[in-house]
């Protein structure tokens, strides 16, 4: 059943909100990655042991790895093709990260993600969580648009 | 210790579940930003109503959580400034980088090792943004607290 093909949203999703569930019924707390980076980051500066959250971005890694070592997939590269994109080398090294960098500034201020906010929030009925995930999708939808509109016909 | 083995096991089920969906390759993010491809839209979609549902049965049969033993319950945060201008700025950075915190862990777990830079991006801009909103405020009262996502 675990192919190399892409797993249709009408098993990934429901899936993905089953794991919400399970991790409110087990340790009663929402599913977010970037926690895991505010913690395993407090535990490189302040000599802390991470604890769930960074444990469970740990987990993304060790998942990731998983499906591809299980399809066959695993490969390591360079190559990226987002909207932005340039080959490989220092120009898209910088350009990632800057993009890293405010996801990383703005997810902090914001109090979540799209896993945090997106899924989690939303799905506990929070309002704020609501008006973080339309915000986050009208600018990313708008600003991919106009960045291919202007830079043109990448595909 | 138990609370940490979950963490792990559920991160490594998510990991796994959006590298399956695909949703750990920046093209498909773009798909998705372009209005060319529901896929991801669908998945986020269908997990919030099968989450939302869920979540209901679970505080309406009153039990506890069964690794912490603690009463499942949750506090929300109602709409801030700071939700909207966060994700604003989060918003920018996902459609250039076509990948967010989560895809972009399973991603390096797949040896597409260009997400390393977006991590990287991500572990500074958490660093600095206390600081960083302190200054602009003058306040710290706006800086997020450990864990953020608590909701």
């Amino acid at each position: 059943m675990i192919t190399a093909a892409r797993c249709p949203w009408y098993v990934a999703g429901p899936l993905l909100g089953l794991l919400i569930v399970a991790l409110r019924a087990t340790v009663n707390k929402p599913l977010g990655a970037l926690g895991g980076y505010i913690d395993l980051l407090d535990g490189a500066t302040r000599a802390r042991r991470p604890d769930f959250s960074g444990y469970l971005l740990i987990g993304i890694v060790l998942g990731g790895a998983l499906f591809a070592t299980l399809t066959g997939s695993y490969a390591m590269t360079w190559s990226y093709r987002g909207v932005l994109m340039t080959a490989p080398g220092v120009p898209q090294f910088v350009v990632l990260a800057l993009a890293g960098l405010a996801m990383g500034l703005g997810a902090r201020t914001a109090g979540g993600c799209t896993s945090g906010h997106g899924l989690s929030g939303v799905a506990l009925g929070s309002r704020a969580s609501l008006v973080a995930m339309m915000t986050f999708f009208t600018t990313a939808v708008a600003l991919a648009n106009l960045i291919t509109w202007l830079v043109g016909g990448l595909s | 210790m138990k609370v940490k083995i979950t963490g792990l096991l559920g991160g490594i089920v998510f990991g796994f579940l959006v590298s399956w969906a695909r949703v750990s390759e920046p093209a498909v993010i773009r798909d998705m930003l372009l209005l060319r491809d529901a896929h991801v839209f669908l998945i986020m979609g269908s997990a919030i109503v099968v989450a939302a549902i869920g979540l209901r049965l679970l505080r309406l049969a009153g039990t506890h959580a069964y690794v912490t033993d603690e009463p499942i319950a949750w506090s929300l945060h109602r709409p801030e400034r700071r939700h909207v201008v966060g994700s604003m700025i989060f918003g920018a950075g996902w459609s250039v980088a076509g990948t967010c915190p989560a895809p972009v862990a399973a991603m390096i777990g797949e040896g597409r090792l260009s997400g390393l830079a977006v991590a990287a991006g991500l572990l500074a801009g958490v660093a600095l943004q206390p600081t960083i909103v302190s200054r602009i405020t003058f306040e710290r009262q706006a800086a997020a607290p450990l864990h953020p996502v608590g909701l």
